[in-house]
């Protein structure tokens, strides 16, 4: 199965370190493959130090892509991860 | 023809008191060299393997030093290390790094580095400065991998010490101290920092002198040499001559002896040598320092700062949370009373905010409203969760930053509504903290509303004598003695005192020894210290007399100046425990 999804990043300081540890967290044990498209470059989701050199800022676009078997439950975890901030109240 | 450097005294600001001799060590300066080493093509495989088992350790590493912040709960460092953790794993880097070894045949070290290199300038390609940082984190991590691969065996510390060192830094955060092994380390010099700083505060909970304010650029140049800290006095000195050094190592020596023996005494009864009873209690920021109150005679907790517990990730805790972690904290206790202080959001630990489970209405807490009116909500799930745990032992409440008697009367109503709404019956101590003049001065009421009063010496200073406490001056050496906040606790503890009503201090006063006498001759009856310091407290109150406490307070009472006032508690010290070498600090 292969989902696509466009998110917003609503974090202050953009995807920075701290949102960046959660997703790589959210996807440890992800059996599909999750890439990242931001400015015209795609990275590999899993990969904790390509989020950060995708440099996102606040209120930028994502597209997330997952293909797999559990991309459902995947995709459905990052758009609220993504929406609440990851748990960031600032 | 060889010179010999000339000894070189640099005056800063100290922190922490004691005396260090050690060799300088520059944090985050110290670079481990690399070579580049060409591995044989059927041993790449074994290099490989190195390199992973490197890691392996110091994920390993990262680990136990999670813990242990986590344990502490005291430090914002746990979320940085779950991120270091987290590139520790990253699978590009790994499978990039392997594919290197393998395919150009050098050494894991060499790999690490230039792979290392490649992000550094992707990252310095970056127009948002604050993605440019990021790249110090990778920095750090690769030392502490470069530790690994050299096969460096502690697994708290990155790199390599040399036991005793002193650690210089423009700045130290909690997680450079926090991780640091107090036997390793002889003390901290930084350029930057206050001493009610979080990282003071625990360079303070584990006795390391420190001094801040030293131009680090002056240091580096002699940085070869051993060289000696004398935070008593706010002392560097460089290129000691070897009188100095013979001079500064007899200190140490006896200093620790004379710790030992004050130790010693710490299961005698806390009195005064002509029999007037004291009660002296520990302050506590780090929960797991409770075994310390244990150790050191402590008779109870005077004052557990709660707002601590927001340092982790600055968020406040749920009342679950909470309830979880007064609650072991009181079980701890053994049965000795603890006094705990709603949160007080002043100072180094503001810009706190509120966890709210939707995200919305966030506000910034200040000091003030954050304990009462406009953040009832938060301030009663505070008291609902001491008031459960007042279930496992004596619970007192402490309210912070009352500057008027309509505050205090609205704490305690708003927490008669909780005590109701949790249908409890038994007694929980209500105190509230005298830190701002005008509470001091409508004394006469707060006294018949309180069951105890604490006072805040600290920011009683800094709002009678309109000074900043992060911003260190020369002239705060005397601050504290200033004769107007003598006669401020005069009048405290006089009106107190008439009521029945027992009166802590608990500031940074009552942890220096000179302060002791002055304090019981103003009728204080109650101390409260770090857990460090109860067995210098203790032995100062048992060289103590009380009829002579309360002449040196008359005569402390009847001056005029603050550098005065400090004279007469330095001569009567040195009088009273002349072989205190901490405090009693003679020029040589």
């Amino acid at each position: 199965m292969k989902l696509v999804n466009k998110v917003k990043v609503k974090n202050r300081l953009g995807l920075h370190t701290r949102p960046a540890t959660v997703i790589v967290q959210l996807l440890q044990n992800c059996k599909s493959s999750v890439a990242f498209t931001y400015k015209g470059e795609t990275i590999n989701a899993k990969s904790i130090l390509s989020i950060l050199m995708l440099a996102a800022q606040k209120n930028s676009t994502i597209t997330i892509d997952v293909e797999g078997e559990d991309a459902d439950r995947i995709m459905e975890k990052l758009v609220i991860a993504f929406d609440n901030q990851f748990g960031e109240s600032f | 023809m060889q010179t010999v450097p000339e000894e070189i005294v640099l005056k800063g600001i100290p922190i922490c008191r004691g005396v260090a001799i050690g060799r300088i060590f520059f944090l985050k300066h110290e670079e481990i060299e690399i070579n580049e080493v060409t591995i044989h093509p059927q041993e790449t495989q074994s290099e490989v393997e190195r390199y992973r088992h490197a890691m392996e350790r110091s994920i390993k590493a990262i680990k136990a030093l999670k813990n242990q912040l986590v344990m502490e709960s005291s430090c914002d460092g746990v979320m940085i290390l779950e991120s270091q953790l987290e590139i520790l794993r990253d699978p590009i880097l790994n499978e990039e790094i392997e594919r290197k070894i393998q395919s150009e045949h050098k050494n894991a070290e060499f790999i690490l580095q230039e792979t290392l290199d490649q992000i550094k300038i992707k990252f310095s390609s970056l127009s948002n400065a604050f993605f440019l940082e990021r790249y110090k984190d990778l920095h750090e991590l690769s030392q502490r991998i470069l530790g690994h691969l050299a096969e460096e065996e502690d697994i708290y510390k990155p790199f390599t010490l040399p036991p005793h060192s002193i650690i210089c830094a423009k700045e130290l955060n909690s997680i450079d101290i926090a991780g640091v092994n107090a036997s390793f380390i002889g003390g901290f010099v930084t350029e930057n920092g206050g001493s009610t700083s979080h990282a003071a505060i625990i360079a303070k909970s584990k006795g390391i002198p420190f001094i801040t304010n030293i131009n680090l650029s002056l240091l580096r140049a002699h940085a070869h040499n051993d060289f000696i800290v004398d935070s008593r006095i706010g002392k560097v000195i460089l290129n000691p001559k070897e009188k100095t050094l013979k001079f500064y190592q007899d200190l140490k020596k006896q200093m620790l002896m004379q710790l030992d023996d004050f130790q010693e005494k710490v299961k005698w009864p806390t009195e005064t040598f002509d029999g007037f009873p004291v009660r002296l209690l520990a302050n506590l920021e780090i929960p797991s320092e409770v075994d310390l109150v244990h150790e050191f005679g402590g008779q109870g907790v005077g004052l557990f700062r709660s707002e601590y517990l927001l340092f982790p990730k600055n968020i406040i805790p749920t009342e679950e949370e909470q309830y979880k972690v007064y609650r072991n904290l009181t079980q701890n206790m053994k049965g000795l009373p603890i006094v705990i202080r709603t949160f007080d959001l002043g100072g180094d630990k503001l810009s706190v905010r509120e966890s709210c489970p939707n995200n919305e209405s966030l506000s910034f807490l200040s000091r003030k409203n954050c304990l009462l009116l406009q953040d009832e909500n938060l301030f009663k799930n505070q008291l609902r969760a001491i008031l459960r745990a007042s279930f496992f032992g004596e619970v007192r409440i402490l309210f912070p930053m009352i500057s008027t008697f309509s505050e205090l009367k609205e704490a305690k109503r708003m927490l008669q509504e909780v005590r109701e709404e949790l249908n409890i019956s038994h007694l929980v101590r209500v105190g509230c903290m005298i830190e701002v003049p005008s509470a001091a001065l409508n004394i006469d009421h707060f006294v018949k509303e309180c069951d105890f009063l604490s006072i805040g010496t600290n920011d009683l200073v800094q709002y009678s004598l309109a000074v900043d406490r992060g911003n260190h001056q020369p002239g705060d050496f005397y601050i504290h003695t200033d004769p107007s906040l003598i006669k401020l606790i005069k009048f405290i503890t006089d009106r107190a005192n008439k009521e029945c009503i027992p009166v802590t201090v608990c500031g940074e006063i009552a942890c220096d020894p000179r302060f002791t006498p002055l304090l019981l001759g103003l009728g204080i009856q109650e101390l409260s210290v770090a857990p460090r310091y109860l067995p210098v407290i203790k032995n100062a109150i048992r060289s103590t007399s009380i009829v002579e406490a309360v002449e040196l307070a008359q005569k402390a009472l009847s001056m005029s100046t603050a550098k005065e006032v400090m004279q007469l508690l330095i001569e009567d010290y040195q009088k009273n425990v002349p072989h205190d070498l901490t405090y009693n600090v003679g020029e040589h």
